[in-house]
Formats: structure tokens, sequence, C-alpha cells
């Protein structure tokens, strides 16, 4: 372990912040929710207008803090305000996926010491501030008062509407996995003995078979690959890096006997066809898949079945 | 997703998406009626409700299996399943409860595997079994592999698949919407509705039904250092009590042993199984002393009373990450396993050591703490989901009122949870209780157009007057409260008078995350692990006094209602505020210990006058139900 990390050290939190403007005028006698006209009023992909800004947060924190936790102290101390998605607190709910400088990745698994850099706008000596482990620990003198570890910028989610703060839009998304019918479709079929007696009632599947798909299964929905991909965050017609891993998992899966059908539906120019190869999608999957290299396999499957 | 539009009456709202609400609303509409009912062109109408996406539920993160005894790796057998549960839950467990759990279990899981779940597997194709604490075979003999798992990602593996079927059925979300009524009529017999806040908008809807079932999971957030998402602050049974009806048995909290220091992330019981120590301050092994047979295999609750022990004695560690705080850890020392065997077996447990404790548990002790983990009690429920009143001795239930998982008490954990069967409570019973709610509706649809249709989602203006709908007039109390909530804490000169809260917020810099962490804190100090009546006195003059003050004076910091987080959160901690009155007062009228509840001052199991359920009202009145006892009298609990 790094011996330096149970020293605090400053850090400043550089958030762009939004707040989605009220939609309709509020009167200060009566009650604004009087007269809300539809109740679906902020699901559709118009861009919300409001105000915008960009806030910064200086914490005193230990290095191997998660930014998750940051943000909740924040919450608690500075400003209730900030509005950001978390449950889990352990990279299994997909909640909090967010750009951290740039960069998509869960909140609850990035940590302070990883992600922050020094700071551009404040010159400072960037000596200390480096944030290898070598550098860390050529300084080990405890950093009360001053020592800063430098800046983190936080944005939404690129490639979905933001909402409020980190909060962004990720409906599109789960519409295109839903496209994609991300359920299994089985033969339904018991399997029989010999002389026709129902035998077992799970479907059987070889450990082989599992290992085909079980790390596809894992996905989270978390939305970090779509928000890497410079073609669906570039706004292009692609149906996404998370539904093709949906759809691959199925394909993948001995059980399922829709294979062709799920192939046809993403044979197309939205789908597998969009993809560019470029897998920014494979670097931050918070369950180790390998996006691009399975979309890539997927790719040439359904090639393949011409 | 929100729904389309709001219906004036819906068939059923489900509260909740985890497990439990998921498995209602296909249990609802896979059922032969409603199938038969929408091939003939009546569609039910129904709508699943969550504060969350569904895919972002609390079942997601259970890691170790689902119990049945399928017998697939080693020869099992129901009646043995039974026992275990029985004998786990301190026989605070209803039998005939119990039974269905155990006899159904194994139907249970193999519909989630033709439903899709990606369970691992035995070399010739069947799902994969393991071994989990108190799961036994020949009535308690020798451990029997009855856990079915997926990895170690089962809950993830139920959750995704339990969603994706739910697509498969169209079935209608309003995601991100938070309930903050449960609206029963005058005598509490009947359900009427619910009020729903929708986050995205900040509107309050007026949510008529026939039905509803409440699947809000469980509360560890009462307690500082849990195991349990954010989210999980007891909505559906604070819901539950502000309606003027009871729970059952929520003086029972398990605590899970190891519980990784500050963060309360759980540490598998497999790294004691593998190999890892538990050590005080002195470097001793102490489980050694406390069961001197299983030491740090010891059950769940045993070992967590020891570390405990250890604390109190002066024997505790602080965190390393906070060298000055309270000495309230243990080691848990893993270096004795070969590093390579434990990375081989223990990876979720390594990478979740390295990444939250920055520690190497191969080279390093880690500081652990027992960890608030699972609600034993919750809303009283019939084994069809039916919730019910403990009135005058009789169940009087609640018609069309149902609930299901971990905010319910159907009384099969009684008072300890066995590893594994809470998520086959949460799926069986969910499953039942929505094919309950289908006959309910099959009977009744086509024969209630007596129903009067009120327009009351939105507009005040027009609709019925409050005075003859309860729903109605809960959301416009809702509305009003909302109002105050987002401009009391806006420049003086910005706020009309009217709307003032009765007591200016004294602490103008509370806010609702702050009173979360007071309350988690006290909550701790007074109930983790063991108390008193001096401990419970204490909490309960906090919860009362101050933190009551304090709820009453919450306001958001910011006035634009959309994606308000702060709104929420405010209502959520005065959930907690009515729930943690609960538990404490529950606590406080057993006089004995039993299972997860340790009173230093009962220090011993009282059958002849505790064997039975504590059902508890807001105003902290205590009834006792009998325990139902079929086959199995209460024995000594020994492992
Ligand atoms: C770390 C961990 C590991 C576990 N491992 C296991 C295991 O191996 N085996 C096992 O059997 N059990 C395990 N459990 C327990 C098990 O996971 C839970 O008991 C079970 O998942 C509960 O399911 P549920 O559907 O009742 O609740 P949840 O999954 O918590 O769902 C609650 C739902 O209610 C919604 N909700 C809550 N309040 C409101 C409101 N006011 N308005 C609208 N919606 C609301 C939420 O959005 C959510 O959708 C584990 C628990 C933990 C903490
Ligand atoms: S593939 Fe990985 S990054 Fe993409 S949504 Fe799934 S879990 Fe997230
Ligand atoms: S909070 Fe659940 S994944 Fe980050």
């Amino acid at each position: 372990m790094n011996g330096n990390d149970e020293t605090r050290a400053l850090v400043t939190l550089r958030v762009h912040r939004f707040t989605p403007r009220a939609e309709r005028n509020r009167s200060r006698s009566g009650s604004p929710f009087a007269k809300q006209s539809s109740p679906f009023g902020s699901s559709s992909a118009r861009r919300p207008r409001g105000k915008q800004w960009v806030q910064d947060y200086e914490l005193s924190v230990l290095p191997d803090t998660t930014i998750l936790d940051c943000l909740l102290t924040i919450k608690r101390t500075q400003d209730p305000s900030l509005a950001f998605r978390y449950s889990c607190g352990h990279g299994m709910c997909g909640s909090d996926a967010v750009a951290v400088n740039g960069t998509p990745t869960l909140l609850c698994t990035a940590k302070v010491k990883d992600w922050a850099t020094p700071d551009r706008q404040a010159a400072i000596d960037d000596d200390g501030f480096r944030k290898t482990a070598s550098a860390d620990d050529a300084s080990p003198a405890p950093v009360q008062g001053g020592n800063s570890l430098g800046v983190i910028e936080l944005a939404a989610l690129p490639g979905f509407p933001v909402q409020r703060d980190l909060i962004a839009d990720i409906d599109p998304m789960l519409e295109q996995i839903k496209r994609l019918k991300p359920y299994l479709q089985a033969s339904g079929k018991l399997a029989t003995t010999k002389d026709g007696n129902v035998d077992v009632f799970e479907y059987l599947q070889q450990p082989e078979q599992l290992a085909a798909y079980e790390t596809l299964s894992n996905c989270i929905a978390c939305g970090v690959c779509e928000g890497s991909c410079p073609v669906f965050a570039g706004g292009e017609a692609f149906i996404g890096p998370a539904a093709l891993i949906t759809a691959s998992r199925f394909i993948n899966d001995s059980r399922d006997t829709a294979a062709d059908a799920r192939m046809d539906a993403i044979d197309t120019a939205d789908g597998i066809a969009a993809c560019q190869s470029v897998r920014a999608c494979s670097r931050q999957c918070p369950r180790g898949i390998d996006v691009g290299e399975e979309i890539w396999q997927l790719i040439a499957k359904v090639k393949e079945r011409q | 997703m929100s729904p389309k539009h709001v219906e004036q009456m819906y068939d059923a709202l489900i509260v909740g998406a985890g497990a439990a609400g998921l498995s209602a609303a296909l249990g609802l509409l896979r059922s032969e009626r409603i199938t038969a009912m929408i091939q003939s062109g009546t569609t039910p109408k129904i709508l699943v409700i969550s504060k969350l996406q569904p895919l972002r539920s609390h079942t997601g993160s259970a890691e170790g299996g689902i119990a049945a005894s399928l017998g697939n790796v080693a020869k099992d057998d129901w009646h043995w399943h039974y026992y275990d549960t029985v004998k786990g839950g301190d026989w605070l467990v209803d039998q005939d409860a119990a039974q269905l759990l155990a006899q159904e279990a194994p139907a249970t899981v193999i519909n989630l595997e033709r439903s899709g779940v990606a369970f691992s597997r035995t070399a010739d194709g069947h799902i994969a079994q393991r071994k989990f604490g108190g799961h036994t075979a020949q009535f308690g003999q020798q451990p029997v592999p009855r856990a079915a798992y997926a990895a170690d990602r089962i809950g993830h593996q139920i959750l995704h698949t339990l969603w994706q079927q739910c697509v498969a059925q169209g079935v209608e979300f309003a995601e991100e919407w938070y309930v903050t009524d449960l609206v029963l009529n005058e005598h509490r017999t009947q359900v009427q509705g619910v009020v729903a806040y929708d986050t995205h908008t900040g509107t309050v809807h007026a949510l008529h039904a026939h039905n509803v079932l409440l699947a809000t999971g469980g509360a560890g957030r009462l307690f500082h250092t849990t195991s349990n998402s954010w989210d999980l602050t007891g909505d559906g049974m604070a819901l539950a009590l502000e309606a003027g009806l009871q729970l059952e048995d929520s003086e029972f909290v398990q605590f899970h042993p190891t519980g990784l220091a500050h963060t309360g992330i759980l540490i598998s019981e497999a790294a004691r199984a593998e190999g890892g120590v538990l050590r005080n301050s002195d470097g001793e092994a102490f489980m050694q002393r406390y069961a001197p047979e299983h030491a740090d295999l010891a059950a769940r609750d045993v070992v967590s009373r020891s570390i405990m022990a250890e604390i109190d004695a002066g024997r505790g560690v602080p965190d390393p990450k906070d060298p000055q705080g309270p000495h309230d850890c243990v080691w848990l020392d893993m270096t004795g396993i070969d590093p390579d065997h434990m990375h081989a077996v223990l990876p979720q447990v390594v990478e979740t050591i390295k990444e939250y404790a920055g520690i190497d548990p191969t080279k390093q002790a880690v500081p652990v703490k027992p960890t608030a983990h699972y609600t034993m009690g919750g809303i009283p429920i019939t084994t069809d989901g039916e919730v019910y009143t403990w009135v005058d001795g009789e169940r009087r239930p609640v018609a069309g009122l149902y609930a299901a998982g971990e905010c319910s008490c159907v009384s099969v954990h009684g008072a300890n949870r066995l590893g594994g069967n809470s998520l086959l409570d949460a799926c069986l019973f969910g499953n039942r209780a929505g094919a309950a709610l289908a006959s309910r509706i099959a009977d009744t649809m086509g024969t209630d157009d007596t129903v009067t249709v009120h327009s009351t989602t939105d507009d005040e203006t027009t609709g019925a007057s409050p005075s003859d709908d309860a729903v109605a007039a809960a959301a416009k109390a809702r509305r009003n409260e909302l109002q105050t909530l987002l401009t009391a804490g806006g420049e003086a000169d910005d706020r009309a008078d009217a709307e003032s809260t009765p007591q200016q917020p004294a602490t103008k810099d509370d806010n609702a995350y702050q009173l979360l962490a007071d309350l988690g804190a006290a909550m701790e100090r007074a109930l983790a692990v063991r108390c008193d009546s001096a401990s419970i006195d204490a909490a309960l003059q906090l919860v009362d006094g101050e933190f009551a003050t304090r709820a009453r004076a919450l306001h958001t910091h910011s006035d634009a209602p959309a994606f308000n987080q702060e709104i929420t959160a405010i209502w959520e901690v005065r959930h907690m505020l009515e729930l943690a009155r609960t538990v404490l007062c529950a606590s406080d009228a057993r006089h004995e210990s039993r299972g997860s509840l340790k009173r230093t001052d009962y220090p011993e199991r009282d059958d002849e006058h505790y064997l039975a359920h504590s059902m508890t009202s807001r105003d902290g009145a205590v009834q006792w139900q009998p325990v139902h006892i079929v086959d199995m009298p209460p024995q000594r609990r020994d492992y």
C-alpha cells in the first residue's frame, strides 16, 4: 500500500452544473404545480433550457477516497443542492456514470488519487502533484494546510441530454436496449428421458456454453461505453455499444432460439454498420467487458451468415 | 421512463422494482386468468412505480446465492431446508410460511433459470449449488450445498432477468417516482391508492387504485455502517406506519460480522471459510475463546456479538483511514491464506478490499466491523401477500393491499435470516402476491363499474372535491408541503409568510443528508448488535427530541423542483425517523435475547413470554401475535 494514502490533502472538484428552467411561470401566490400539463414532459430528446455554470468545491480528503464519497460529503457539508445519481456505492448498480476529466466512468469506483490533476487555471508548482505513485511516495510529509492534490473536473455523461448537474437522461440507451427484445426466448421444452418422462425442468447448459456469454451477462447498463463512443456520443444514428452487448448476450446463450432474428435486428445502418471500431468503449467498462472486441466478434458472426 | 399518461384508476400499483416488485408484476401477468383476460381484450391497468430505475435496485448487489433443495450437487430434501429455516430464525418463524418457502423453492429457482438467469453450472449442465451458513442435511447433521449461484453475482442476474421478462410483458414503469403516501379508507380496511412524486418534473400525482403492492426493500440506512445501498430508507414500512398499520418483528436487524470498516461494504463469509482469522488489538484470535468449536465460522450473530464484546472491552482497533477515530473495528487477518489461492477463490473479496480500503489482504490485516445487513421484520403479510393488522387477537386484512420482499414480514426469517433465503423470499412470495392480486383483479373486474372516477392527477381545479376523495386530499397536502419545502430556505423577502414552517430552522444550514448521518450514528450506538434499555432510551430521546425538531425544519437549498434530490432526501429521512422510533419501541418491549436481538439486560431467550411476534404501531404500542408452530416445538439453537 501507498503509505501516503493515510494523509489528507486538498482536492478541488470542478463541477459543470445545470439547473433546468421551470417549464411554466411560477406564480408566488398559487401553487406552481397546479397546471402541470403533461406527466412526461422531460423524457423527450429536446434539449432542456436552463442555467449553466461551473462550480468549484474544495475538500480535504484521503487520496484513495472515491469521488462519490467526496460528492456525498459535499452534499452533507457544503451544498445539498448538488445533484448526481448514486445507489449501491460499489460498482454494481450502474447509476453513477459521469464524465471525470472528460472520461466516462463510475463515481463510486473513481478515486481522487487517480484523477486529480494539477490545476491548469491556477498556475502552481506542479512538482508534488503528479498523480503517479512514485511522485506521491517522494513526498510523504503531512499535507495539512495548503497541500493540494489538484483538480477533478466532473460533467454529466456525454452523449445524453443533461437533466440536472451530473444527472443525464439515459432513457435513450434503455429504449435502444428494449428495441432488441432483451429477454430469453427459449423453446419452452422440458428435458425428457428416452421413454418420454420429464427428466429435468431447468434448461441444461454446459459450463462451456455458459462461458460463451457469461461475461456479457454482467453488463450493468451504466452507459459508460456509450458515453465513450465517439460515434454514439457524437450524436450519429447508432444503436450504441450497450445495446449490442445485450444482443450478443442472447445470441451467444445456448438456450436462446432467436439468434437469427436478433442478428437481423442489428444488421442495419444504425446497428453494427455504424460501429467504426474505435474501441474507446472498452476502456472504462466497470464490469471488465472488452466491449469493442465483443462487438467485433458480433459483427463477424453476423457477416458469417451471409 | 414515466407513463405515457396517468390513468384515473389502476387495477394494481406495484411500488418497488427489485426482486419482489418485479416478481409480483410477473406473477400477476403470467397468471392464467389475467392471460385469458388480456387475450379476450381486457387489459388490466398496472403500473410499477420505483424511486430508482429498476436495474439500480438493491437486489442487484446480492452476491452469494438463492437457497433451494434442488439436490443438484448433493442429496437434499425440502424438509431439511424447512428445519434449517426455523432453527436459523430461533423459532420465531411461522412454520406454515417456512414450509411453503422450502417446498416451493425449487420451482422458484427453476423458473428463474427458465426466464434467463445465467446460473453457474455443474459439469453435467445443471444449476450449480454451494454451501451456505446454516443450511444442512439430515436436520442439522452436516452442511449441504443448497445455494444456487451465478458466480458471485446472483442478485444482478436475477434483477436483470426479471426486468427483461417485464419488458417482454410490456410492463409500464414510472421510474424515479417516489411514493410519499399510502392512502386507505377511514377504517383502514381497504386501500384507495398512493400519492407519488415525479422527481423529473417535480409533480405530485394522486394515483387511485383498487390494489396496491408495496415492495420497497429494506432499511439498512437506519445505521451508519451498512451493506445496503443508499436508497434503502425503509419507505414502505414507514408508509404503512403512517397509514395507521403495524410493523411485525421490526426489532430484528441482522448484522453481518464483516463489513469493511468505515464503508460497511460486505466482505463475504468465504474469506473466513478460506482461512481468514479475526484478531483484536492484542493480535489474539479471539473467536477461539467465544466459540471453541466453530471459532471464526460460528453463526453470524454469534461472531458479530463476539466482535462487539472485544470492542466494548477496549480491544478494538481504529480504521487505519481514521487513526484518530474510535477503536470500533477488529482485524480480519487473511495473510495466512496462500496468495495464489486467495486470488483464485476470493477474487471479488480481494478486489473490494483493494478498491475500497487500499489494502493488500495478502500482506496486511483488514479492518472490519459488523454491518447492518437485513431487516427480518416488516409489514405483516399472509402467505398470499395480503397485508393485515393484528386487532383483538385476530388478523384483520386490508382489502387490496399487498406487500412482498424485504419490506414485508411473512415471517420466514423469524429472529435471524439464513443466507440465500431472502432472495428466495422476495421472488417466491412476490410471485405468490402477484398471483393473489391477479385473482382479485379477475374476480372484481367488470363488477366494479360503480367506482367513481375522478380526474385528480394534476389539476386541482377540476375533479372531485378533496372531502370525498382521500387520495386527492393527500396529494393536495403533499403539494402544499412541497411548496413549503422549496421556498422555506429562500431569501426572506421572497417568501410568502403564509407558507413558512411553524418553526423556522434553528440550524439554518442543516440538511437531510446530515440528519440521516446523525440518525445512523445514534441508531448504531443504541442498537448495533447489542442493546439495553438505557441505550434504547437515549436514542428514543434523540429521535423524539432533537431529530424530530430538525426534521420538521428541513427545507431545500434550491427552489427548482426538477431533479431536486433534496426533496426526496427530506421525505426519506422523515420516513427513517418514523421507522427508527418503531424499531426502538419494539426492541424496548422485548425483554429477552433471541436471534439477532441481544439485550444485555435480558440475556436469555424467554419462550414462555416472547415466543410471539411484536406488532408495533406508530404510537409505539406493541401487541403480541403468537408464532405459528406446526410441527417443530422450540429447541435450543446450537451450532
Ligand atoms: C450486500 C448484500 C448481499 C446480499 N446477498 C444476498 C444473497 O446472497 N442471497 C440472498 O438471498 N439475499 C442476499 N441479500 C439480501 C437481498 O438482496 C435483499 O433482501 C433483496 O434483494 C430485497 O429485494 P426487494 O425486492 O425486497 O428490495 P430491493 O431490491 O431493495 O428493491 C426495492 C425497490 O423499491 C423501490 N422503492 C423504495 N422506496 C420507494 C418509494 N418510496 N417509492 C417508490 N419506489 C420505492 C426502489 O426503487 C427499488 O426498486 C443481500 C443483501 C446485501 C445488502
Ligand atoms: S458494457 Fe460495460 S460500460 Fe457498457 S453499459 Fe455494460 S457495464 Fe457499462
Ligand atoms: S453507485 Fe452503484 S455503480 Fe456506482
